[in-house]
């Protein structure tokens, strides 16, 4: 497992994108000293490595497709409805290219 | 005596027998959300409420939910109304279509009338991290004890009688928790029972629409309208939906209890034991049989951290569509990675980051064998465990929570067994998706205590029935902070 410091944590934050200040950092990694112990529970129970891992509670019992009909779920205005930045009918953005 | 101090059934009677309209119980249901001094609500919805319930004028004598004021739980869908989880990250967002279950509920004609505080977007089981602040536990009016999470603002909703029934989402136990902190019955059906379309997902493989009552009957009734197949989920069950009110009353005679003994050890509270060993006296009185199991300590101290990594790890995946650009504050930026960085940095509270953050770390490549396919591993086998016990039983019983409500600020050991084992173990019906109901057990000083039942897949109607012996040996039916009790225990 990687080791865990105060920058590996502010990586994951910057995946996340989202900024921790130091005093969110500083908590956060407190916690994780006893995440750790608490995650060593898991290594600790026979054969856990020998399971298959489990996904969802049961297998979905769906096995067919659903008929292939045209709709129109959401109209533009619709879509655009949430945005808060919005211009000649679509989301604007800052430049992304040039 | 107000008619909303009543449960569903009774107030069903007393709707078809016109001696009180839908107007007139939305109308007083309004005046006392107003009136909520425990911050239980994100938006009172008076003019709807009002407009909806004064269109109901011809009573439907065969269903008990017309005319019925309800609370939602501020994660479901609702058409042209503010819904953010409680979250700064969706404030302003309003969603266009309704969730499955305020469908159904709306087809029935139950009145909505409010949406309910939560902790941000279910994460958290105090009641305390929504971004309206803390919600308070109504039995408590000096307001120095948990309400209980996620879903606090539909407990206190059920438990203030402002509704007798409100809906919620139970990932871990954010439904039964509650329920056993604010003296109510709390029911999460078996996984794929009720539809989740339009409930802003958690953690998918975990996440239950769940939801409060006050009487055993009240929630038998409330599955018969919520569950059933959705094309719109596709991991809502085909199974045909049962008459689950329908063998309430025919007791627990043959029926097979078994108790878990690591939880029972890890539980401190000496009333807490006395009352449910009460309890196992007074079922074995009618018939039932009663026998303590061990599960294994190792498999259940590890609830707890198997709960948390799985469930931070798809609480990242899933919230990562939470950009400020489709919906959401939008903060700006030179790029769109500011915008991003900056709607996420200022929506998200402390907490929330903190658990996407551990998520991350536990997906990470370089851990994800360690961590996250290590969780999946033990929760293959702690469900394993428990299907082993439902093989030879018809149900689990346990107390639901260690004690009564906690003070704010009152600390706790967490790497004990009353922490990993006692107090978390109701993720157990998550993991396996099975059937689970909390019921008040006993009041102790003033303050209500719960027990569990968790049955096998798909046998919510056995569920019902051996809840509804429990409810009848501990006298309370129908608890609440307004209508309090004694017991019988």
């Amino acid at each position: 497992m990687k080791e865990i410091s105060l920058e590996v944590l502010q990586d994951a934050a910057h995946r996340l994108m989202f900024e921790l200040s130091d005093e969110e950092l500083k908590t956060l990694y407190e916690e994780f000293q006893t995440l750790k112990k608490q995650m060593e529970t898991i290594g600790k129970i026979e054969g856990v490595d020998e399971a298959e891992p489990m996904t969802f509670p049961f297998a979905c019992e769906n096995s067919f497709l659903r008929e292939d009909v045209a709709e129109t779920p959401l109209d533009r205005d619709e879509a655009l409805k949430n945005a808060g930045n919005v211009q000649d009918g679509q989301i604007k953005l800052p430049k992304v290219v040039g | 005596m107000s008619y909303l101090d009543l449960s569903i059934s009774e107030l069903h009677e007393a709707l078809v027998a016109k001696k009180v309209t839908p107007l007139e119980l939305a109308q007083e249901a309004l005046a006392r959300a107003k009136a909520d001094n425990n911050n239980a609500f994100e938006l009172i919805l008076e003019d709807e409420a009002l407009a909806f319930a004064s269109t109901l004028t011809e009573p439907e004598a065969d269903n008990p939910f017309w005319g019925i004021p309800f609370v939602a739980k501020d994660n479901f869908s609702t058409k042209g109304i503010e819904t953010t989880a409680s979250s700064n990250v969706l404030k302003g967002y309003v969603p266009l279509f309704d969730a499955a279950v305020i469908e159904r509920l709306k087809a029935k004609k139950a009145v909505l009338i409010a949406k309910a505080t939560m902790d941000e977007l279910a994460m958290g089981g105090t009641g305390t991290t929504g971004h309206k602040g803390i919600t308070y536990n109504p039995w408590d009016p000096k307001h120095t004890r948990l309400c209980g999470g996620s879903s606090c603002g539909s407990a206190v909703s059920v438990a203030a009688n402002i509704v007798p029934f409100s809906l919620g989402s139970d990932t871990g136990d954010s439904v039964r928790k509650p329920a056993s902190l604010n003296g109510l019955v709390g029911m999460k059906p078996t996984w794929g029972r009720i539809s989740r379309y339009g409930l802003f997902p958690f953690a998918p493989s975990l996440d239950h629409v769940a939801y409060f009552t006050r009487s055993v009957k009240d929630s038998a009734l409330a599955l018969n309208l919520l569950a059933g197949r959705d094309e719109r989920d596709a991991t809502s069950s085909l199974r045909p939906v049962e008459a689950y009110e329908s063998s309430l009353e025919e007791g627990v005679k043959g029926k097979k209890f078994a108790v878990i003994k690591e939880i029972i050890d890890s539980t401190s509270d000496k009333e807490v034991l006395a009352k449910f060993n009460a309890s196992l006296e007074a079922l074995k009185k009618e018939g039932a049989e009663v026998e303590i199991v061990s599960f294994g300590e190792r498999l259940l101290e590890s609830i707890y951290a198997t709960y948390f990594v799985i469930s931070c790890a798809e609480a990242t995946s899933n919230d990562a569509n939470l950009d400020g650009i489709k919906f959401g504050p939008y903060y700006g930026g030179k790029s769109y990675q500011e915008v991003m960085m900056n709607a996420r940095t200022k929506g998200f509270s402390k907490l929330i980051k903190r658990r996407f953050v551990i998520g991350s770390f536990s997906l990470m490549a370089e851990n994800q064998d360690e961590l996250f396919r290590r969780a999946q591993r033990a929760r293959s086998l702690i469900v394993s465990r428990t299907n082993e016990i439902l093989a030879d039983f018809d149900y689990i019983y346990v107390p639901a929570a260690p004690s009564v409500a906690r003070e704010f600020g009152a600390t706790s050991d967490k790497l004990s067994n009353e922490y990993l084992i006692a107090d978390n173990h109701l993720a157990l019906g998550n993991f396996a998706g099975l059937p689970s109901i909390t019921v008040p057990l006993f009041l102790e000083n003033g303050l209500p205590v719960g027990v569990n039942l968790m049955g096998r897949a798909f046998e919510e109607k056995s569920l019902f029935q051996g809840a509804r012996a429990i409810e009848k040996i501990t006298g309370l039916e129908n608890l609440s902070a307004v209508n309090k009790k004694e017991g019988t225990l």
